[in-house]
């Protein structure tokens, strides 16, 4: 059994599962239109803000309003694809708990990470990523920026493990599931990541914001998600910074699987 | 080999105790209460390939925490247990591939797709060769009367009809072990009968273990050579149906006609009369006393027909269950 | 990426009103043959207090999500911090930093007392399942079943959150010029019952419209994502610039937010102070009026349906 037949397998599967969903989610047009719509609206009431911030002030953080936006639209993406691939999912775990329907997601000959993260996809949110990868080109015409291959590569190399260390802290939180009694919060708890990720780490200034700002960079690397592969096209390229994010990706991985397995075992201890 | 073995199961769990009231919640967001329940107490038994064996037992008995230890779901507290050769609770991928777990009322297809989308996705999970998949798949379906109902989505189908789709994905994968519990729970008798039936042809066709729980005696006498009885987490009997009676039957029915068309009024002075009706009366006696009984009446009266039968075992079922509830309020 | 409102309201698991007319152990026993307000008062007061007791029971929940529920907070005032450092006079349309942060805690308050996370995807959700129909045997009102339900629910999130939030305030007292005047503060008190009461209506409101149109929750998500905004939460509507400024402020959404909080900063005073305040008023009043109107109507249309 080698680990490319099986890697063949999960993206089968991963393929089905993907047809499956958008063939339920296109019968019910009218939610998925919503659903987009909402998207986009919540995208405009960014915009607002940002632009009613920008009129009475040139830079924030460091950031002037077009290197802001790319920002607003890496972010953007970003969220978009967890929220596609795995925030419904992990919601949904809760409930599975909670009713003993995880049971048979824990019969089938299949990791379980995989089945229970990977279940559903949330196509209403897809939309999400083209749009915050339009407002990142946007945003560089705007200021005229001029192709990098070199950036472009690390860029994607980097919003990859944003996207990975996304996933990581969402499995950390939905593990605890197992063992909270209600937990409709994991929607809460995921705008409450959310929102240390969606800002410049230029932000943490200051005495107390300082220490605050290293330790969500280097101790629980929220910080890493967004802000390096944003700054390393716009700003300054780091290497360290990157070669730092691959290593808290795989570290954060393993971690969060780990932790995900125990909340399982336990899950099967406490249950009757 | 025997394709199960159990020994010594036990399985305590603790259960957070709710005060009362509104004081009671204030303080248990600081202290809190615990109960220590004992679903599953050193139960063992071994079964062996080919078998079609019942889990008896009332309500919290411990049945579908054993069928959830041998699923390997959950980690016994104590005991062990080998099933298909396998420690269920490391659960092998291997092992997974080789058994099924059917829970009544519980719906592990997908709800708003059609059964057969749900049933692919299975075909990909197990891996199975498409030839294969389409023939078993094709064999279940006309065994169960459901080919017409496939394609329509899962939410739409009766209960009974989600039942028989169940049963469908929990044999896809040709498992050589069966696992149902509870699995006519709900449904009315039609469908009961329609179970029950593909499960007996499929035993005979395959050879498939099963083992089924259920608190019906109905499916138990329709499928089932071999019951063992659970109540309180303890097995109380292992054997035949029959056995059963033999065990635990302490009373017999005689059936009495009378010849002068009504029954005496002193009957009741032999047993329970549970029915007197014309001509016709039921008497539950005991069943040492069966002979002397039966004698002293045909003695005083005469007597068109007699017969002595067992009372229906759900009586019998329902006595045992009510003796171990007692044995175990009183320890 | 959507504001938590929004999002329980997607989840389509939002907080539901406990099955308080099933048989449950842990429900009040109504007694439909009880009269008079006195007997309505208990009954509403049963309700009362088996949802209080149903809340506390998740305490896990509750201190793990009351402490994180602190973290926006503080990359909200980092944020805001870099933004004024960019502002020359560092003054935006009348507020100063200190002022905006004071402003966004002060909102929070506010969106405690008028957010409703649930009410009209529950209503809606009853409607559907046809749970409505025992609201049209038995003798219980439903949306005064829900006003007790809510009030319950809110006064017992503000109990349990007291402390923290208290902590809070402590905390960021340098933000604050004190405490405004007694009728400042007698003030602020009504605007955010008024607030609770703005709230509260509107949403059961568009809970209604599900008996004329199922997929309300989709409208309601529309809406409330579209509230985040233009109740003044992400910013002081003053900042907007006109015609949207002035439209806003006519409309009752800032009411949820807004409005409070300028109320508490002083920002609003004497005469246009009392006449904010009645409208205020007129506005809980008009929804309360075009719930019940759509409620009864609801109703109606729901019977002649069979449900």
């Amino acid at each position: 059994m080698t680990t490319i037949g099986g890697l063949a397998r999960y993206l089968r599967l991963l393929g089905h599962l993907a047809r499956y969903t958008l063939s339920r989610e296109l019968a019910f047009r009218g939610n998925f239109l919503v659903k987009v719509s909402v998207e986009v609206l919540w995208l405009g009431i960014l915009a607002a803000f940002y632009r009613t911030v920008f009129a009475r002030t040139q830079m924030v953080a460091g950031w002037n309003e077009d290197q802001y936006f790319f920002f607003v639209g890496c972010f953007f993406a970003l969220n978009g694809l967890i929220e596609t691939f795995f925030l419904e999912n992990c919601n949904d775990f809760a409930e599975l708990v909670r009713t003993g329907d995880l049971d048979f997601l824990l019969l089938r000959p299949i990791d379980e990470q995989f089945l229970i993260t990977c279940r559903r996809i949330d196509w209403g949110t897809g939309p999400n990523v083209i749009m915050g990868a339009a407002v990142m080109v946007a945003s560089l015409v705007h200021m005229g920026w001029h192709f990098d291959a070199l950036k472009f590569a690390a860029f994607c190399a980097t919003f990859a493990c944003g996207v990975v260390i996304a996933y990581a802290f969402m499995l950390m939180l939905t593990a605890l599931s197992v063992w909270m009694v209600r937990n409709q919060s994991l929607m809460e708890m995921w705008w409450l990541f959310t929102s240390l990720a969606r800002y410049p780490k230029e932000i943490f200034n200051g005495t107390w914001a300082a220490p605050l700002g290293r330790f969500f960079t280097f101790f629980v690397p929220i910080l890493l998600v967004v802000n390096v592969p944003a700054g390393l096209v716009v700003h300054t390229l780091d290497p360290g910074m990157v070669g730092f994010t691959l290593v808290a990706t795989v570290a954060l991985f393993w971690v969060s699987r780990r932790f995900f397995r125990h909340a399982l075992r336990s899950y099967r201890s406490a249950s009757s | 080999m025997a394709i199960i073995e159990a020994e010594g199961l036990t399985k305590t769990y603790r259960v957070f105790q709710k005060k009362e009231g509104l004081l009671g919640a204030v303080r248990g967001l600081y202290r809190r209460e615990y109960k220590e329940v004992r679903a599953v107490d050193g139960v063992s038994f071994s079964i062996e390939p080919g078998e079609m064996v019942a889990f008896l037992g009332p309500n919290g008995a411990g049945k579908t925490s054993t069928l959830k230890m041998l699923s390997g779901l959950i980690y016994p507290t104590e005991g062990r247990a080998r099933v298909l050769g396998y420690v269920p609770w490391e659960r092998v991928d291997a092992f997974r591939r080789r058994f099924a777990l059917v829970m009544g009322q519980k719906n592990q297809l997908w709800w708003d797709l059609p059964a057969a989308d749900s049933f692919q996705l299975h075909k990909e999970i197990y891996s199975l060769p498409p030839a294969e998949f389409d023939r078993t798949l094709a064999e279940l379906t006309e065994l169960l009367g459901v080919e017409k109902l496939t394609r329509q989505a899962v939410r739409e189908l009766s209960l009974g009809e989600r039942m028989k789709m169940e049963l469908i994905a929990a044999l896809l994968h040709r498992p050589e072990l069966l696992l149902l519990d509870e699995p006519t729970i709900g449904l009315d008798v039609v469908a009961q009968v329609a179970i029950q039936k593909c499960l007996r042809d499929y035993h005979a066709r395959r050879g498939v273990t099963m083992l089924l729980t259920s608190h019906y005696m109905r499916d138990v006498e329709a499928l089932c050579s071999r019951v063992l009885v659970i109540t309180h987490g303890s097995l109380v009997y292992d054997g035949s149906l029959t056995g059963l009676a033999d065990r635990f039957g302490q009373t017999k029915l005689i059936r009495l006609e009378f010849a002068d068309g009504t029954v005496p009024a002193d009957l009741a002075r032999f047993g329970e009369v549970t029915r007197s009706e014309g001509p016709v009366a039921d008497l539950k006696v005991e069943r040492s006393r069966v002979a002397e009984v039966l004698g002293a009446i045909l003695d005083r009266h005469a007597v068109l027909d007699v017969s002595v039968s067992d009372p229906p075992l759900e009586q019998t079922i329902a006595r045992v269950f009510e003796e171990g509830r007692r044995t175990h309020d009183a320890a | 990426m959507t504001p938590p409102d929004a999002v329980a309201a997607r989840a389509a698991s939002p907080v539901a009103a406990p099955d308080a007319l099933a048989a449950d152990g842990s429900a009040p026993h109504l007694h439909p043959s009880a009269k008079g307000p006195a007997a309505t008062a208990r009954k509403y007061y049963k309700i009362f207090r088996a949802s209080l007791v149903e809340r506390m029971t998740y305490r896990g929940d509750f201190l793990f999500g009351t402490i994180l529920r602190f973290l926006p907070l503080v990359t909200t005032i980092l944020l805001w911090q870099a933004i004024y450092k960019g502002v020359p006079g560092g003054e935006m349309a009348g507020f100063r930093y200190r002022e905006m942060i004071a402003y966004l805690l002060l909102t929070n308050i506010s969106r405690m007392f008028s957010s409703m996370p649930g009410l009209a995807g529950g209503i809606a959700r009853d409607i559907r399942d046809g749970t409505l129909k025992r609201y049209m045997i038995q003798p219980v009102d439903l949306i005064g079943y829900l006003l007790s339900y809510r009030a319950a629910h809110k006064v017992a999130y503000i109990v349990t959150s007291f402390i923290p939030y208290a902590l809070l305030f402590f905390v960021c007292r340098s933000y604050f010029d004190g405490f405004p005047d007694g009728w400042t503060l007698a003030a602020y008190a009504v605007s955010l019952i008024l607030s609770f009461l703005v709230g509260f209506y509107f949403e059961t409101c568009v809970g209604m419209v599900g008996f004329w149109f199922l997929e309300v929750t989709s409208v309601l998500y529309i809406v409330m994502t579209l509230n985040f905004f233009i109740s003044g939460h992400m910013l002081p509507l003053d900042l907007l610039p006109q015609p949207w400024s002035g439209l806003l402020k006519a409309l009752p959404f800032q009411y949820m937010a807004y409005f409070p909080a300028v109320v508490f900063l002083g920002k609003v005073k004497g005469s246009a102070l009392a006449f904010h305040l009645a409208l205020e008023l007129v506005w809980a009043v008009a929804f309360m009026v075009l719930a019940r109107g759509l409620y009864r109507l609801g109703l109606r249309r729901y019977s002649a349906y069979g449900g």
